[in-house]
């Protein structure tokens, strides 16, 4: 299965073969889990106005929560117009220690909030900084009225769980639009074996890109690129010993293969990659020891990382559009799934072009 | 709070926690030296740097900007509330709606400040600064984007979106900050309160628990004029460095200052923003950011691992409207050539407000009888006196 880049597929991409992990869903990494909580509704406010909620969150944990551990970790950003919380930390320290939480923008405050709480109730140091990511579901949902309770992040961190991640419109995935169609959530995994050794790499696919712009002001006319809703975001796990220069170089050279997707259209999306490693856990119990030691996978084999991230990447993109479903929201408006056909249509060129 | 109020709270904290190291009269000296008037570096006669500080030595001396303080200061003991929000208001019009260039550096990246992705990519600050303790965060940040909704109600729906810039310091020493006691109300007041002309120093807003150079530290401020022309204003919430680090002038006053120590406390982190009305292009800015760093570097702290050194530049320069009105822009930035004056007011102006900080701060009971004291101006004094910074040998 591949859709970005169809000549790499032909020429390399099928040599390597990935299959799929167990369960195909991020949480095929050991240790990971995934929280979704959708919030649906349809608010009758003070002034009598109805109000369309169509947001929820995604909570991708990269370890057990209740330990004191840090991972390597790294993103990269193209044209970012989103928020990221605890980037200084990741930027410089190169680690992370908090879920991963993908949410609307107006809701980044309140998880930044329960986070912290979340962490003093595990009877661990603390869990800081949190990681919040804001993806912009405004189109369909409407954001002033969508605020989530401590209560409701709180229990859906507390239940995430090592399922198959569920893909489409839900968590985050609900509000969001791609392409002019539903977007969402969607996810896989491929192992990766390298002398005998298998690895998992999982992956988290957020849609919310290439639509053309739904305003139609005057300005619009002179506008390239006023989307600024539109963002693709990524979240990558692994197993695999890297150590935060390769995570570095894997996530550049991951979101700039992506680049088809988004330059086709008349928008431009923020593109935001994280990519963390399980492997080479570090431990802060009691401030941990003194040196820390790692096995770290030789640079040779960033290649064939890469081709089976853009692999799983394909798939999840995949997921996240075609599990999703048509949906009403905000202002009246609907967005309509995207068929099977028209996904053929857009992302599989057919064999002659593929030989142009 | 006032004098009797001041013993009993004090006396309280000390009983609960056995503290043996103080006696009724060095509360009484504490009380003494909290009601004496603090005054600022260069109230004290000594003059860092060559450069002449602006009308109110202040970061509001950049025309337009505005500094508002909430400061929430009650309790004892395990459950004392000694934490507080500063707002900067970047101009006087609506930021939201019109843009000034910004960059961020780095320096020692354990810490927060929020808004940083939008900021690199776009060049643009687009909402009010604020600062507060660490786990106030999630909080201001609600606060913040409650009151741009306010203010700009099609903000999300059909307008652009924008992340508040929220950075923060470790409070702890002094406060209970797991119980995250500030309120979206407080956060507002801060804003409507801001004000240009002189500003609040020392443990106010979000310096109210803050300690730095294992003394009191908090808010501080400074700013320096460029050639008549120009302005540069530096405003910090200091909360870093040990004592023993501390340089004033260069000379190194931690390790002359007798006597006032720092029980039990850690340095932790400091943010800094700087703001100038020359117009610069981020790059500059960036550059201006990184002069910032070398301002820090004059007190003496060398950026501790646990130091979220992180620093914020702005230029008034030039105004960038959200809204397009034109497919081209008119955009002014010094001539890099003609920049190093800058540079200079910046390392000048970083370094003062740190120690403005410091002098400005009074000694705080906190947390679990915790005690920070106001740097001893006397002692300070005669340090500076001794190596010939103040008086006729300078």
């Amino acid at each position: 299965m591949s859709l970005v880049i169809d000549k790499f597929k032909e020429s390399e991409l099928e040599k390597d073969d990935f299959p799929c992990g167990q369960k195909n869903s991020i949480t095929d990494v050991p240790g990971v889990r995934v929280g979704n909580f959708t919030f649906n509704r349809d608010i009758i406010t003070e002034s009598s106005h109805k109000a369309c909620v169509r947001t929820g969150l995604t909570a991708i944990l990269p370890y057990p929560m209740e330990k004191s551990i840090r991972l390597f970790a790294g993103s990269f950003i193209l044209r970012g117009r989103n928020e990221a919380t605890g980037f200084e930390v990741m930027d410089d320290f190169r680690y992370l220690n908090s879920p991963i939480v993908l949410v609307n923008p107006f809701n980044v405050g309140r998880v930044y909030n329960a986070i912290l709480s979340y962490g003093f109730s595990l009877g661990r140091d603390e869990i800081w900084p949190p990681v919040v990511i804001s993806i912009n579901d405004s189109y369909l949902n409407e954001m002033k009225y969508a605020l989530l309770s401590e209560d409701e992040i709180l229990e859906t961190l507390r239940n995430a769980s090592t399922k198959k991640m569920e893909e489409g419109c839900v968590g985050v995935g609900l509000g969001l639009r791609a392409f002019d169609r539903k977007g969402g959530i969607g996810s896989s995994s491929r192992l990766i074996t390298f002398d005998e050794e298998s690895f998992v790499l999982g992956i988290v696919v957020a849609s919310n890109h290439a639509n053309s712009a739904p305003k139609a002001s005057f300005h619009s006319q002179i506008e390239l690129a006023q989307n600024e809703e539109d963002s693709l975001t990524i979240v990558v796990g692994c197993d695999i010993p890297l150590i935060p220069y390769q995570i570095d170089e894997l996530t550049r050279n991951l979101v700039c293969a992506l680049s088809p997707l988004h330059t086709s259209s008349s928008s431009h999306a923020t593109i935001m990659c994280i990519f963390f490693t399980v492997a080479n856990p570090m431990s802060m119990e009691n401030e941990g020891p003194e040196i820390f030691e790692y096995r770290v996978i030789d640079d040779e084999y960033l290649g064939k990382i890469l081709r089976a991230s853009l692999s799983a990447f394909d798939e999840a993109f995949a997921n996240s559009l075609l599990k999703a479903t048509s949906l009403k929201g905000r202002l009246g408006r609907e967005v309509k799934k995207m068929s099977e056909d028209e996904f053929q249509m857009r992302f599989r060129a057919r064999k002659g072009e593929n030989n142009a | 709070m006032d004098r009797r109020n001041f013993i009993k709270t004090a006396a309280a904290s000390l009983s609960i926690f056995g503290c043996l190291n103080f006696n009724e009269e060095s509360i009484l000296q504490e009380v003494k030296e909290r009601l004496s008037q603090r005054k600022r570096i260069r109230d004290l006669g000594i003059k860092l740097g060559d450069m002449e500080p602006g009308p109110h030595n202040a970061i509001t001396d950049v025309r337009g900007i505005k500094v508002g303080h909430f400061t929430k200061s009650h309790g004892s003991g395990s459950n004392a509330v000694r934490t507080g929000v500063t707002v900067i208001l970047p101009h006087s019009d609506n930021i939201y709606e019109n843009n000034l260039f910004a960059s961020y550096f780095n320096l020692n990246g354990w810490g927060e400040m929020t808004g940083i992705v939008s900021i690199t990519h776009t060049g643009k600050l687009q909402t009010p600064i604020f600062l507060t303790g660490t786990y106030n965060v999630g909080i201001v940040y609600d606060a913040a984007l409650e009151y741009l909704k306010r203010e700009n109600p099609e903000m999300g729906d059909s307008e652009r979106m924008v992340f508040p810039v929220v950075a923060e310091c470790f409070d702890d020493f002094l406060s209970d900050t797991r119980a995250r006691q500030i309120s979206k109300q407080e956060v507002f007041e801060a804003i409507e309160k801001a004000s240009d002309g002189l500003v609040e120093e020392g443990a106010v807003g979000g310096g109210t628990g803050m300690t730095a150079f294992g003394f009191k530290g908090g808010i501080g401020t400074s700013s320096r004029k460029v050639d008549g022309k120009y302005m540069v204003g530096v405003l910090v919430m200091a909360n870093t460095g040990s004592r023993n680090e501390l340089r004033i002038d260069g000379v190194p006053v931690g390790k002359e200052i007798k006597g006032f120590r720092y029980e039990r406390g850690k340095p932790k982190s400091i943010i800094l923003i700087a703001a100038t009305d020359a117009p610069l292009l981020p790059f500059q800015l960036k550059k201006m950011a990184k002069r910032v760093a070398m301002g820090l570097a004059q007190t003496g702290a060398i950026s501790h691992t646990g130091s979220g050194d992180i620093i914020l530049s702005f230029s008034t320069g030039n105004i960038i409207p959200r809204r397009k009105s034109s497919l081209f822009h008119r955009l002014k930035s010094i001539n890099d050539f003609w920049i190093t004056p800058l540079y200079q007011a910046t390392v000048e102006a970083t370094h003062e407000a740190i120690l403005n900080a410091l002098t400005k701060a009074e000694t705080t009971i906190g947390k679990d009888g915790n005690i920070a004291y106001g740097i001893p101006l006397d002692q300070l004094e005669s340090i500076m006196k001794k190596y010939r910074r103040i008086g006729e040998n300078q």
